[in-house]
């Protein structure tokens, strides 16, 4: 028996040869291709992108979580380095996992090209023939009525015609119909595929051309989109420096606000970044206020809020009382929350020998009963700084640059055996009067990341592509409908069987539409039926 | 704006009334299985209705359904009509399953309308969508899957599934509501977007549909072992409790198409997560882990729905594959968002 269903599965394709010794090398070519384009390698593939993923999300990964990794290596010294030669610590990057989903998605265009061509076919050709025996179909009815066949097919078409329904009419013997409907589905399911690809390019752009950087401002500062002015930058393989817009941000304020009483007592709840820009140099400045949810969108580039912290401000004097060092220097805070935050201050060119600081900013400060400084409160009601002093030389001028938040402690001695505590406006003399620093005050800084991403767009629209295919092949329902009509057997009127098949009905509800067409048709004969008939 | 406590307290007992209400009607669908009438087993849903009125359309002798071919236009009298049935309406099928489902369909809608105003009124209560930490999601995803499985209830006439599903509502409420009730509070501000309602709305939609299929899967595992087993002559046939439950055929459909609901709401909200992150991290997709994790459940679905249409997988493997998307799903949920560190500051537990 034909099979009346409509659009063949992938399953349903001719059985691939088994190899044997006859095979040449396209051969080979031509059942390695169609091994990979089967249902069956697409449903492996698949299981291994999500078992692939996994070490991804279990293993701290060097691209968000450098700190994490290298702390790994600590904790396992001889498993990691194995670890990392497998990948495994940059997963999403790595061969192997490139391996799977390169190979699935060739997969995925071996099989939906062929079914693009497919489609467009059976959208030209005709439905089978009518089945002789409606009634084995899972869908059927019969009534029989009072018009002549001739007349009964007609409606019938009339009627399944105005549905839109494709047909296929009987030749002159036989008085039949074949309808079909639904080639949607087929269009959707194409959609959602090539859309998924679309997808992995619109990534690759990205990874390409676009970049990512971040620049961390004090209060009052101003950057440009400059590689040589942001802190760090992650750049794509073919960015250019005429790829950065020459917008300049200057931070005006940052507020921080949050919870002050209850159970949330310190959860921060809300950020606000106040910043004058100028899209290029000479144009007119304008403000904005960047929050965490809304970043601020020029050229081509957007500026997001990603941290803030505190910069305590110090002035620092040297022995003679002259002043070398009066700034804000960013100190950063530990994940906890409270903002205890650390950092350090260089004074390099005071004398009689160079000055460095280690210090704690506490921004709400509390003695803790082992006396201790600690922090009760994010916000700064009660700001303290509790600073190690150093003296000697600072290594700034020679060996590669350093860190601004680290201290090289080759050529420094500790001045004093304890850490000392200021408040806001306080000075500590130094021990052998090398000198002074008062804790001035304090700053805050916000961070920012600068991203430009030209494959955002197209990944957008090749997901809402994805997902408008998904639903055209998941609510479109492929479906085939057939009429027969015979002349009754008492000789006046006909019998009209109709039945219906559904390929694919993913949302269900194709019986209750057969039901109403079946209700339908029936209705349509009856009022074409000529009236006397009950009066015969 | 500061949180209504008042309304907040008033949220957790329609939830304390709902888990209530909920575990009569866990009783009152136990009751069907255990005193309905089995008769009505044979008819659990309109499919095989349906199949009988196929059987009499090719059969054609036993008097017709609809017998109205006498009217004007009717034609031929001799010829046996048969039409499609028209199905009951939802009601009238209530009516008709017997005193134990009214009973547990009575319930299980005051539970759910106890639910729905339990996570409405936290919603008031913290000004913002209410499903902002673990407590609040969980709530809210059982109150989603709860409405879907009513109405997969009523739509296929599947009473016989309501007391393993409703059951299985009951005791996650209720581990919820014991292990990690969180009083009514506000957000952080990396949760302040309107596209967390948007992305949070839709995967919890979306874990509370996979939720009713998953329950699905496990029946149509248990169904399926019990045929096995006594096509192998390990266990005698007739078990009333299977007797009782859609056939295999009418389970896997059931499951099927609750996955085809869930999959593209959750394609969705992992898109609106996309467009969520880029808002507040600056980039669509960083494999962070409550991401990576959420592609997983994805893929694992995607392979469910071609394991269908691949030979060898159909049936009980493709179920194996479908529970094992809840899995993945329900590992973010516990695991994922609790203990791996990532950017998602959410789940607020402890
Ligand atoms: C990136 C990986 C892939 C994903 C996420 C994916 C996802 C999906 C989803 C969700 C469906 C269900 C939609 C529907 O039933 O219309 C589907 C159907 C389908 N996919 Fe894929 N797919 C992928 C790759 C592939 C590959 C590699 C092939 C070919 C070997 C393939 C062939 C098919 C076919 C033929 C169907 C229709 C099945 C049916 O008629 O029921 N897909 N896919």
């Amino acid at each position: 028996m034909t099979d009346l269903r409509p659009a063949p599965e992938v399953d349903d394709q001719p059985a691939i040869p088994v190899p044997d010794a006859t095979f040449g090398v396209c051969d080979w070519l031509r059942w390695a291709w169609r091994q990979l384009t089967s249902m069956r390698i697409a449903l492996i593939l698949l299981f291994l992108l999500a078992l692939g993923s996994v070490p991804g999300s279990m293993l701290p990964q060097e691209g968000t979580n450098a700190a994490g990794v290298a702390q790994y290596y600590k904790s396992h010294p001889t498993l990691a380095p194995l670890l990392n030669h497998l990948g495994m610590f940059n997963v999403f990057g790595a061969p192997w996992f490139a391996a799977i989903y390169l190979l699935l998605f060739a997969s995925l265009v071996g099989c939906v090209v062929p079914r693009t061509f497919k489609l467009a076919g059976s959208a030209r050709t005709l439905p089978p023939r009518a089945p002789r025996n409606i009634g084995r179909l899972p869908h059927s009815a019969t009534y029989a009525t009072s018009l002549p066949p001739g007349p009964a097919l007609e409606v019938s078409a009339g009627m399944l015609g105005g549905h839109g329904f494709r047909m296929r009419h009987s030749g002159d013997g036989e008085r039949w119909i074949s309808a079909e409907k639904g080639y949607l589905r087929e269009a959707g399911n194409l959609l959602f595929h090539l859309s998924l690809l679309g997808i992995l390019v619109s990534i690759a752009l990205g990874g390409l051309f676009g970049y990512k950087a971040d620049k961390l401002l004090v209060a009052g500062a101003t950057f440009t989109d400059t590689q040589s002015d942001l802190d760090e930058i992650y750049p794509g393989r073919l960015v250019t420096d005429s790829d950065f817009a020459p917008f300049s941000i200057k931070l005006d304020s940052f507020s921080a606000s949050y919870v002050q009483s209850g159970p949330q007592l310190g959860q921060p709840s809300a950020f606000n970044a106040d910043v004058s820009y100028t899209t290029s140099p000479g144009a007119p400045v304008k403000t904005d206020d960047i929050q965490v949810n809304s970043p601020l969108s020029i050229d081509g580039a957007k500026v997001y809020l990603i941290g803030h912290g505190y910069a305590p401000i110090f002035k620092v004097t040297s022995a003679s009382g002259q002043p070398e060092y009066n700034q804000a220097q960013p100190f950063i805070a530990g994940t906890s929350g409270d903002f205890l935050s650390q950092g350090v201050v260089k004074v390099p060119d005071a004398t009689p020998e160079g000055l460095g600081f280690s210090g704690v900013f506490v921004p709400t400060a509390a003695v803790s009963p082992d006396g201790t400084l600690e922090s009760v409160f994010p916000a700064a009601a009660n700001p303290r700084v509790s600073l190690i002093a150093y003296g000697g030389n600072l290594g700034m001028n020679s060996g590669p640059t350093q860190s601004v938040y680290e201290l090289d402690m080759a050529g420094l001695k500790q001045l004093a055996a304890q850490p000392h505590v200021l408040s806001q406006g306080q000075t500590w003399k130094l021990p052998d009067g090398k000198g002074s620093i008062t804790f001035v005050g304090y700053q805050q800084w916000a961070s920012f990341a600068i991203t430009h991403d030209p494959g955002q767009l197209p990944a957008l629209i090749c997901g809402m592509g994805a997902l408008g295919g998904l639903l055209l092949s998941f609510l479109v329902r492929r479906r085939r409908v057939f009429v027969r009509v015979a002349a009754a057997p008492s000789g006046s009127g006909s019998v009209v069987r109709f039945g219906g098949l559904a390929r694919t009905d993913a949302s269900g509800g194709f019986e209750a539409e057969f039901a109403s067409l079946a209700a339908e048709l029936r209705a349509a004969h009856e009022q074409q039926a000529p009236q006397q008939e009950t009066g015969d | 704006m500061p949180v209504n406590l008042a309304l907040g307290h008033v949220s957790t007992d329609f939830l304390i009334a709902a888990l209530m209400i909920y575990s009569l009607a866990v009783l009152a669908f136990a009751g069907d299985f255990a005193f309905g009438r089995p008769k009505r087993g044979a008819e659990a849903s309109r499919t095989q209705v349906r199949a009988r009125a196929g059987a009499l359309a090719t059969v054609g002798a036993s008097g017709s359904p609809s017998a109205d071919s006498g009217t004007a236009g009717g034609g031929d009298a001799s010829v046996p009509t048969s039409m499609p049935p028209v199905p009951l309406s939802p009601l009238r099928a209530i009516m008709a399953a017997g005193p134990w489902v009214r009973a547990g369909m009575a319930l299980s809608s005051a539970g759910v309308l106890a639910h729905a105003i339990a996570v409405v009124t936290r919603g008031l209560a913290v000004h913002r969508a209410p499903w902002g930490n673990m407590y609040e999601f969980i709530t809210a995803l059982t109150c989603f899957a709860a409405i879907f499985f009513l109405w997969v209830m009523v739509r296929y006439r599947a009473w016989a599934l309501g007391v393993f599903v409703m059951g299985a509502v009951v005791v996650i409420l209720g581990l919820a509501e014991t292990l990690i009730y969180t009083a009514a509070g506000t957000l952080v501000p990396a949760l302040q977007s309107y596209w967390l309602s948007i992305h949070v709305t839709a995967m919890t939609v979306a874990t509370g549909v996979f939720f009713v299929a998953a329950a699905l899967g496990v029946i149509y595992l248990v169904v399926d072992r019990y045929n096995r087993r006594v096509a192998a002559g390990k266990a005698q046939g007739g078990n009333g409790i299977i007797a009782r439950l859609p056939s295999l055929e009418q389970l896997d459909r059931l499951a099927y198409r609750t996955v085809v609901f869930g999959f593209p709401v959750w394609t969705f909200g992992v898109i609106a997560g996309a467009i969520w992150a880029d808002e507040a991290w600056g980039r669509y997709w960083g494999w962070d882990p409550v991401e990576t994790w959420a592609f997983i459940t994805w893929v694992v679905y995607a392979a469910f729905l071609h394991a269908r249409a691949t030979a060898g997988w159909r049936g009980r493997r493709a179920h194996y594959v479908q529970i094992l998307g809840f899995v993945t799903l329900a590992f973010n949920i516990m695991v994922v968002q609790v203990f791996i560190t990532g950017m998602h500051s959410y789940a607020g537990v402890g």
